[in-house]
């Protein structure tokens, strides 16, 4: 295998663990607010590394642009869905978890 | 080469079965719609990583659809559908 | 083949449940996520099935328009039916 392999294998494995990462916030954290937090950051750098990774490794030029022109359109969509909710969940009162509130 | 990413597109759908089964049992409406774009990212990673275990480049277009299509579920959500009522607990 | 083997048995598995709850649920908002969660299993499952452009219709109409006119139709009935109750 060749240095740009492993760079890619390298890549995929940390996007893995990202993605892991979002899934385990997603289910402990105790409010809406870090719930998005965990999704929305740490996803989209999961996917990041992925789509990175496997663009290395591409056949043909275009496919590798292909994957990277996924990345800001996923990271533009989910900055905007995550700013409606954060606002309409701030709309309807709920309140942010604080230390010593109950989960 | 193909076998890492079909494990770690394994690990990814293993990943979104944990959480579809977590959210659709969780406490609150927001929760699932957090977890339909849990599903939208991860599904994104999932069908490219098959467009390179052997699916072809067909599934990076798959990919690229439903990116864009995902977020718009999470606005209908957010702008239309989340009211009050269900809140209290929250 | 054997990986390739427990994702589509994985994958198998989570359509039949996701599908499942989707009819068994007696919550409106409920069974509408767990749909567009089954309809993004489904693109999924085209795409193993080498399927892409099916996969690609499924993408779009399955998981994403029809997914937020339900959840529109979902936010009207609940407005119209809050309406009733107030006059």
């Amino acid at each position: 295998m060749s240095a740009i392999d492993w760079l890619s294998a390298l890549l995929l494995v940390v996007g893995a663990a990202f993605f892991f990462a979002g899934t385990l916030g997603l289910l402990r954290f105790p409010d809406v607010y870090s719930r998005l937090h965990a999704l929305a950051k740490a996803d989209n750098l999961g996917l990041g590394c992925v789509l990175l990774g496997l663009a290395l490794r591409a056949d043909s030029l275009a496919v590798a642009m292909k994957l990277l022109l996924i990345w800001p359109l996923v990271l533009t969509a989910s900055a905007g869905v995550g700013f409606a909710i954060a606002r309409r969940a701030q709309t309807l009162g709920i309140r942010p978890w604080r230390q010593g509130d109950a989960p | 080469m193909t076998t890492l990413a079909l494990a770690i597109a394994l690990f990814l759908l293993a990943n979104l079965v944990v959480a579809l089964v977590a959210a659709a049992r969780g406490p609150t409406s927001a929760d699932r719609m957090l977890m339909a774009l849990l599903f939208g990212t991860t599904g994104t990673g999932i069908l490219a990583l098959l467009a390179a275990a052997g699916a072809g480049a067909a599934a990076v277009d798959v990919a690229l659809v439903l990116a864009l299509l995902a977020a718009i579920g999470g606005i209908a959500f957010a702008k239309r559908a989340w009211r009050a009522r269900h809140h209290v607990s929250d | 083949m054997t990986l390739g083997l427990a994702f589509d048995l994985l994958l198998a598995c989570a359509l039949l449940w996701s599908a499942w709850r989707t009819l068994s649920t007696p919550r409106l908002d409920r069974a509408i996520i767990l749909f567009i969660a089954f309809g993004l299993l489904m693109t999924i499952a085209w795409i193993r099935l080498s399927a892409p452009d099916i996969a690609l219709a499924e993408a779009a109409i399955g998981a994403g328009l029809t997914g937020a006119l339900l959840l529109d139709a979902y936010g009207a009935l609940r407005q119209r039916k809050r309406r009733r109750k107030a006059s």
